[in-house]
């Protein structure tokens, strides 16, 4: 059985089409979904076995990134509660991060309450670009296990830079390695140079960076050379060269 | 305006001076003649029009949507002869196409964008347009980039019946942001137009989700007052939606945005010259949420065959756009159905408003319910707007009052043809040896690499989303570092058709040179199309099925030498269509880029030529980037080094004396560039780049520092013409050259290729990372590619 995916899309979200054709590949059966269709009950997310949020510019990011689409999903609040209790896999790429955050499912609290912010970058623009990351191989996430210990992923955001007031909750995500991707060259200011979190159990995961754009080895600007080592990895020649994209979404699939 | 409203009512009676004054006041840049044919047809029809008989006739007749300068009769004398045009465009360009006759172009120069066959399987054709948006630029740099960008995804969107994009372009020209040119009161300066251009392409195309991965900038003084912004836009469409037709009796649907006030005249506007007191309420005014609310209903719809014909709201608005779809049909629209976001709009101005993001569906009677339950799942607004009759006349109506009456036959084919008058008188050009230059090869080098035509545009590209979609497998940054210029994006649009396994994509890229215009137009076409073609073939796209668009950008055409500047290139790019056997699938141009200051002073643009080039990648795995790949490799250098600094960057820096543009020989390019498509094809090469502007010496530094790797290089053996200087084969621009970096393991089965041709090694890739450049081993010049790049890795914005 193909696990069934749910890829949310609302109005200005544009890399519903790519994620769902990453998990597709990676062996699960996406379907795009628009918001209002689980708001009129025509779709139900429990009938889902993992769901993804995926990146571009939800309703504009009119008032800030992601703000609408949050205040949209309230209304379903209860289901979503239940899909991340019963430890379903919720990954939030981008503009998914900027939602998970803006609800309040990441960074994981009792009240659902939003306690951090992806705020405008330190440089004030969009920027895009690689970015070489940091896995944090401690951390309960299950959509960054196996990977090598440093990762390339292609950065598209304009409010990236991850800020949370409370000392006390930052304290705790670096103490439970909650932290599962960090930057090694900061690009936007976040705070402990986060570029994604989960929750504690490991299966709700928002990232900044693009883990579709990064899917196979002919991707990565510094080609050949990533593909000869994708090559050397799996020693299947050209037509297998899988990037550490691939695997962000596998384990997804796996883990069901 | 009384009085002018009343004259309307007397239009039929008036004479030459009355209709030329009331064009005046109404802003409608019709000419004389157009006036006089106007007022004929209405005295034959023996009644006064409506004002918005008289708008629609202005947007339809305009420059910007029916190019007629391009696309009339010209009398063309040069070297002591005349020549006639009865269609210059049809003449030249369209001819090219006509001749080759292709059968991978699917539909050229009929639609809103050209196609051309797509993909493994023949299941999907790819469109590409490019537009122009310059004059809104001018006056508002955001709002005009914006709207152009948004304006040409919807020319994409409106292709056949409606084309997915999945890359934009983006080409612009501005004054030089270090200018002491004095500027009129009231001109932006470059700097300012610059930001807010990048601001508006920026942020119209990261929210539309399309990957913006291709383009250039070129920094000119004379486009200080007018700066050029070509947005272009490509998508892909499967083969069965390709062609689109109205039928009578299908609904006529607006689709996306409101009407309102802003862009009223935006066409006939952008069809005459900028003047001080030009009003920036001719420009819209974009929202891109809107658009992609359009993109995503309408290509949902299309799938399902909800509506039988489309087409986009663009210059002229519903005027344009229903008048186009219903051109062979007729049109009924009442315009009280329209949604507006204005209550205090005249009726002719809901039917000539050119506000944005709406699209025009011509749907038959029975889809009509399923078409709204996409658009409302979609938050997407509409309106039923009226039907496609089949009486062949266009009637607009506001509740019981008329607005527009008039018979398409008029509408579309009166429009009065004035023969322009074109002259051109060649150039004063001396080749005699380049003068020595005062600094040394090293220093000018520097100068070269950090002048703003040839430094790098990260500050720019990093500010685009180039990557959405996940599909640009070949970036306009690349190499080691992420840092390198690509010569063409390479675009695998599979991973939003779903269809992960197959690995077809396509390449695309530019040429543009109008420092070579100022001396020869027509060499300036040439060399244009060749440098294009050699982007493409840098990556390894099949340039034998190489799709070119051309995009002009003129001063007015009134004067006689842009006339024959025009010609000029025209006939260059007829040329290079023919020899390159690759034709022009869409064009675009854009006239009265010339503008007056205070005191009277004329500031026309040069000629500026943007062509644009498409080719199929038939494995995207095999593409190459430009950055050295490893010690060892060898370096052969492709085509001849010829004489001549005309319009060279070096030139602009250090007077050579010498301004010789040499020539292009199709014929040799040709072969050449067949011999390096195998190499490439086999896995030969691992690099490849273009020599051009800056020249050789810039060539190979960016090759280098892109890749972490020196180079040794000697020009002893590169094939060159005789007695040519040290300056001309380091910083001479002369064309179809291409640095080519190929595996030592491989080189003898390269050589088996490329026998009798003039491709030659030059060197060799080093581990220690300096450039070190001789010629018969006399040291030219020696530096660390680092301390290069960092001349060159300059922050323009």
């Amino acid at each position: 059985m193909r696990p069934k995916i749910i890829v949310l899309r609302g109005a200005g979200t544009n890399c519903d089409i790519e994620t769902a054709s990453s998990f597709d590949y990676a062996g699960g059966k996406a379907e795009l979904v628009h918001i209002n269709k689980l708001l009129s009950g025509e779709k139900k997310l429990l009938d889902f076995d993992i769901a993804a949020f995926p990146g571009g510019f939800s309703y504009g990011d009119d008032i800030s990134a992601g703000k609408i689409f949050a205040v949209k999903l309230f209304k379903i609040l209860k289901d979503f509660e239940k899909f991340i209790k019963s430890k379903r896999p919720v990954i939030g790429i981008c503009n998914g991060f900027q939602i998970l955050a803006k609800t309040g499912f990441l960074p994981e609290n009792s009240g659902n309450k939003q306690v951090s912010t992806l705020y405008t970058n330190d440089c004030g623009h969009f920027i895009a670009g690689w970015a070489a990351l940091k896995v944090n191989k401690k951390s309960p996430c299950i959509f960054t296990k196996d990977l090598p210990n440093e990762i390339q992923l292609p950065i598209a955001h304009g409010e990236g830079k991850f800020i949370i007031e409370d000392k006390k909750i930052m304290a705790r995500i670096v103490k439970l390695n909650l932290n599962a991707l960090t930057y090694i060259k900061n690009p936007n200011g976040s705070m402990e140079d986060i570029a994604g979190i989960v929750n504690e159990s490991g299966t709700c995961f928002g990232l900044m960076p693009h883990p579709e754009r990064n899917f196979f080895s002919y991707h990565n600007p510094d080609r050949p050379a990533s593909m000869e080592k994708a090559h050397f990895r799996s020693g299947t020649g050209l037509k297998e060269s899988k990037a550490v994209g691939y695997q962000i979404f596998k384990n997804a699939i796996d883990y069901i | 305006m009384k009085n002018c409203e009343e004259q309307i009512s007397n239009f039929i009676n008036l004479n030459k001076r009355d209709l030329a004054g009331l064009n005046d006041f109404f802003g409608w840049s019709l000419n004389a003649l157009e006036l006089k044919e106007a007022r004929d047809y209405f005295k034959k029809i023996k009644r006064a029009p409506f004002r918005g008989d008289i708008e629609t006739i202005a947007q339809t007749w305009s420059e910007h949507c029916k190019h007629k300068t391009f696309s009339g009769p010209v009398k063309f004398k040069y070297r002591g002869r005349t020549k006639r045009y009865k269609n210059l465009f049809k003449e030249t360009i369209v001819k090219a196409t006509n001749k080759l006759d292709k059968s991978w172009c699917l539909s050229v120069f009929s639609d809103n964008a050209g196609i051309v066959e797509f993909g493994k399987d023949k299941k999907w054709g790819v469109a590409f347009k490019a537009e122009t948006h310059n004059h809104p630029c001018a006056i508002e740099p955001y709002g005009g980039a914006e709207t152009g960008v948004g304006g040409v995804i919807r020319d994409i969107l409106g292709v056949g019946l409606g084309a997915k994009p999945v890359l934009n372009t983006d080409n612009f020209c501005f004054g030089r942001l270090d200018s002491k040119m004095p500027l009129p009161k009231k001109a932006l300066s470059a700097k300012r137009i610059f930001s807010g251009v990048v601001d508006g392409v920026r942020d119209y195309g990261n929210r539309m989700g399309i990957p913006t991965a291709s383009g250039g900038i070129y920094f000119d003084d004379g486009y200080a007052l007018n700066p050029l912004v070509y947005v272009g836009c490509a998508g892909i469409i499967p083969r069965n939606k390709i062609h689109k037709k109205v039928c009578s009796g299908d609904l006529i649907v607006s689709i996306g945005g409101r009407t309102g006030r802003d862009g009223i005249h935006g066409a006939t506007f952008s069809s005459a010259n900028i003047d001080e007191d030009t009003s920036s309420a001719a420009v819209q005014i974009g929202h891109a949420l809107n658009e992609k609310k359009v993109l995503d209903a309408l290509l949902k719809a299309r799938d399902l065959n909800l509506y039988s014909a489309v087409t986009d709201c663009g210059a002229g608005g519903f005027s344009s756009a229903i008048g186009e779809l219903g051109e062979e049909t007729g049109a009924r629209v009442y315009l009280e159905k329209a949604l507006l976001k204005d209550s205090k709009i005249e009726p002719w101005e809901i039917w000539v408003s050119e506000s944005q993001e709406r699209m025009v569906l011509s749907v038959p009677k029975k889809n009509l319910s399923r078409l709204k339950k996409i658009l409302e799942e979609e938050d997407c607004e509409y309106c039923v707007l009226g039907e496609f009759t089949s009486d062949k006349k266009l009637s607009v109506t506001y509740n019981d009052e008329t607005v527009v009456n008039l018979d398409m036959l008029f509408l579309h084919h009166k429009l009065p043809n004035i023969e322009k008058s074109a002259v051109f008188s060649d150039f004063k050009v001396s080749n005699k040896a380049p003068k020595k230059p005062k600094k040394n090869y090293l220093s000018i080098l520097k100068d070269i690499l950090a002048h703003p035509n040839v430094c790098s545009r990260h500050s720019v590209i990093s500010q685009y989303d180039h990557e959405v979609q996940g599909g640009t497998v070949i970036k306009p940054l690349e190499g080691k570092y992420g840092d390198g210029p690509g010569d063409a994006a390479v675009i695998w649009p599979h991973a939003s058709t779903g269809n992960m396994k197959d690995f077809s994509g396509f390449a695309v890229s530019h040429g543009f040179n109008p420092a070579l215009g100022k001396i020869d137009p027509y060499e300036m076409a040439m060399h244009s199309a060749d440098e294009a073609v050699r982007n493409l073939l840098c990556v390894g796209a099949n340039i034998k099925k190489t799709a070119f668009m051309d995009n002009f950008c003129a001063a007015s055409p009134k004067d006689p030498k842009v006339m024959g500047e025009l010609v000029r290139a025209s006939e260059g790019c007829y040329d290079a269509a023919m020899g390159f056997g690759a034709p022009f699938i869409s064009g675009k141009d854009s006239f009265y880029n010339q503008s007056k200051d205070s005191k009277g002073r004329e500031y026309p643009i040069p000629l500026s030529l943007l062509i644009s080039s498409l080719a199929p990648v038939e494995d995207i795995r095999k593409a190459i980037t430009m950055n050295f790949k490893k010690e060892g490799n060898l370096i052969y250098m492709l085509g001849m080094a010829s004489c001549g600094m005309g319009g060279s960057i070096y030139n602009e820096i250090n007077k050579s004396g010498n301004n010789f543009i040499s020539a292009l020989n199709i014929k040799e390019a040709v072969k050449l560039y067949g011999a390096a498509l195998e190499a490439i094809n086999k896995g030969f090469a691992a690099s490849a780049h273009d020599v051009s502007q800056g020249g050789f010496a810039v060539a190979i530094s960016e090759m280098a520092f892109a890749g972490g790797f020196g180079a040794d290089i000697d020009f002893e053996n590169m094939a060159k013409e005789k007695d040519i200087s040290e300056i001309e084969l380091l910083f001479g621009e002369s064309p179809s050259r291409i640095i080519i970096e190929i595996e030592k393991e491989n080189e003898k089965k390269f050589l088996s290729l490329i026998k009798g041709l003039a491709i030659k090694k030059i060197g060799v890739v080093k581990e220690d990372p300096l450039l070190d450049i001789k010629f018969c081993e006399k040291r030219l010049l020696k530096e660390n590619i680092f301390i290069l790049k960092d001349s060159w890795k300059r922050e323009l914005l």
